[in-house]
């Protein structure tokens, strides 16, 4: 474990390293970035403060929810941005030292490219998470808190997962860009908190593309609305999910082609 | 060291009918058998050459034998290992050297990929520094250490690449085309130095390269394949002697050949004034000889040998007609 941690922490020293050296791509991710959220922030306000109530959720409930998905997202890009870059590894072979080196490969493809830009862009999210819990007055139990973290460490859980599925389909289909895209699109969809859509929809983005329980039940645990058996199926689809992905992973291997030569 | 018995590597692919709506909706696949049943084995200390034409399967073999590739049929033990389970006691005593693909870290120094590795394998730090400076030494790369990858030169790179995968000080080599692209210079540099680890560390080599000389200068033994067979294995002298017949007679003639002049007819003759050269069948070498120097004027001749790549073409022409 400690051999693991050192070179998580080489490789992610490396990738810190890497991404300063583009100056200008650096002002530009994080600006993009910084607009992304405000336009966002300022939709869900203008729309929330007119209609007061979304599905039930006040203005600043609401708001809570979309800073937990957040941070969910930033953590998640942070953790995996090499998933994003591992459709290229397998088309020209690269893939192979990888598999070579004695280590369990996710070390790199999965987790080898920590994204400083991300780690920069959790420190405002979770400023304003706070400064919005205080502003709604909540009292928060030490149980819901704890519930809460919970319901986090799940999400990230889970997203790892979606994330192994992702270079799973990346090996039997050099497919990774939209595959993730895919997947950040349902997430996104999460934002807001799941009760708005009907059903099926909301059905599916619950339980079959969980990001709902990735991203709007650790809010609501936040506000003391979870049931005990939210978090037992929580549990089930999270033990399914990692189940599916690695054996699809293992699967991956067996048919990996090597191309490039 | 290495056992591999009746190994077999079948390829799913799609047959282009030319039709983007066929090929989508309809698509035909086939089996292709890149290694069809082979079997062989490997000692400690030795250096193989393994050659063949482009997909004839000597890559997707060593893939196999390094476990990239999971075996459509058949058994690899490898140091007492199966390759495909990838356990890190068996990956920490092999290097698979890839000529045309970089691992690196592309925009970093090399030395950030040596600590990396140094972490991975799990390397002492004294044994680490001692291997970085013998290696370093040995490859001379001492000027280009902690200049970022992506702004070296091919023949530089390879240099660091080889260091890369060698601190580690593994007992199998897989060497796939470690030349490939490389000038001549480069090229004698990489050459030698794999000699001279071999005798070093007494480790086994697998080779493959499309230069000849490379496999000439390194193997003392040869597996040829074909279509994913195994058409030869044994010592490249062996082979050289039961297919290498002929030698080619080069003389720079002094004055022009005259007229009356006659050689036989199965004589392969260029002649290009002042150069005459014959090629000419190891037994009738001292008949034509004496032949020459009666009628004509010389002031060099030499006996060349046949290149190694014409003894594998001649090979690979006898055995194609046999099938």
């Amino acid at each position: 474990m400690k051999r693991y941690l050192k070179i998580f922490w080489l490789l992610s020293s490396y990738s810190i390293k890497t991404s300063f050296q583009h100056r200008l791509g650096v002002v530009s991710f994080l600006l993009g970035k910084i607009i992304r959220f405000t336009v966002y922030f300022f939709f869900i306000y203008f729309l929330v403060s007119r209609t007061k109530l979304l599905a039930g959720y006040n203005l600043n409930q609401t708001i809570i929810f979309f800073l937990v998905y957040n941070i969910i997202d930033s953590l998640t890009q942070m953790f995996f941005r090499e998933v994003y870059r591992f459709r290229p590894l397998v088309v020209s072979g690269e893939l192979d030292h990888i598999l070579l080196k004695p280590y369990h490969p996710f070390l790199r493809i999965l987790v080898g490219g920590i994204d400083p830009l991300d780690i920069i862009m959790l420190v405002p999210y979770l400023i304003i998470l706070v400064f919005f819990i205080l502003q709604a007055g909540m009292a928060i139990l030490p149980v819901n808190f704890f519930i809460f973290l919970i319901l986090m460490s799940n999400a990230l859980i889970l997203a790892t997962f979606f994330h192994i599925l992702v270079l799973a389909i990346g090996i039997f289909t050099t497919e990774v860009d939209h595959t993730i895209l895919i997947y950040r699109d349902f997430a996104r969809m999460a934002s807001l908190p799941t009760d708005i859509y009907s059903e099926p929809l909301r059905f599916f983005i619950t339980f079959v593309i969980p990001v709902g329980l990735m991203m709007t039940i650790p809010a609501k645990a936040l506000f003391g609305l979870l049931t005990i058996n939210i978090l037992i199926i929580s549990a089930a689809i999270t033990v399914f999910f990692g189940w599916f992905s690695l054996s699809l992973w293992n699967n991956a291997l067996k048919k990996y082609q090597s191309w490039g030569g | 060291m290495i056992q591999v018995n009746n190994l077999t590597k079948i390829y799913k692919t799609y047959e282009k009918s030319g039709n983007i709506l066929t090929d989508f909706f309809n698509r035909q696949y086939k089996q292709v058998k890149a290694v069809d049943n082979i079997s062989f084995q490997l000692e400690t200390n030795t250096l193989v050459g393994f050659i063949g034409p482009n997909g004839a399967g000597k890559t997707t073999t060593m893939k196999m034998l390094s476990g990239i590739l999971y075996p459509s049929s058949g058994t690899i033990n490898v140091l007492g290992y199966n390759p495909f389970e990838k356990k890190p006691d068996f990956l920490k005593q092999i290097a698979f050297i890839m000529g045309q693909k970089n691992q690196l870290l592309w925009e970093l120094p090399a030395t950030d990929s040596f600590r990396l590795n140094k972490e991975i394998y799990e390397i002492e730090d004294n044994v680490y520094k001692n291997t970085v400076n013998e290696l370093v030494e040995l490859l001379n790369c001492q000027s280009f250490l902690s200049q970022p990858v992506k702004t070296l030169s091919l023949g530089q790179r390879m240099r660091l690449e080889l260091i890369n995968s060698l601190l580690h000080l593994p007992k199998i080599l897989f060497l796939d085309e470690p030349t490939i692209g490389l000038d001549i210079f480069a090229q004698t540099t990489i050459i030698n130095f794999i000699k001279e680890y071999q005798n070093r560390y007494h480790s086994s080599v697998l080779l493959t390269s499309h230069y000849m000389q490379d496999v000439q200068k390194l193997a003392n033994r040869i597996i040829i394949v074909n279509l994913g067979k195994i058409i030869f294995d044994g010592k490249l002298m062996d082979l050289i002697k039961q297919f290498s017949q002929e030698k080619t007679v080069v003389i720079t003639l002094n004055k022009p050949i005259s007229q009356d002049f006659s050689l036989p007819e199965n004589i392969e003759i260029d002649y290009n004034y002042p150069l005459l050269k014959l090629k000419l069948k190891k037994d009738e070498i001292n008949h034509i000889l004496s032949l020459i120097l009666k009628k004509c004027e010389f002031v060099d001749l030499t006996i060349e040998d046949e290149s190694i790549e014409e003894i594998i073409k001649k090979f690979f022409k006898k055995t194609s007609s046999n099938r």
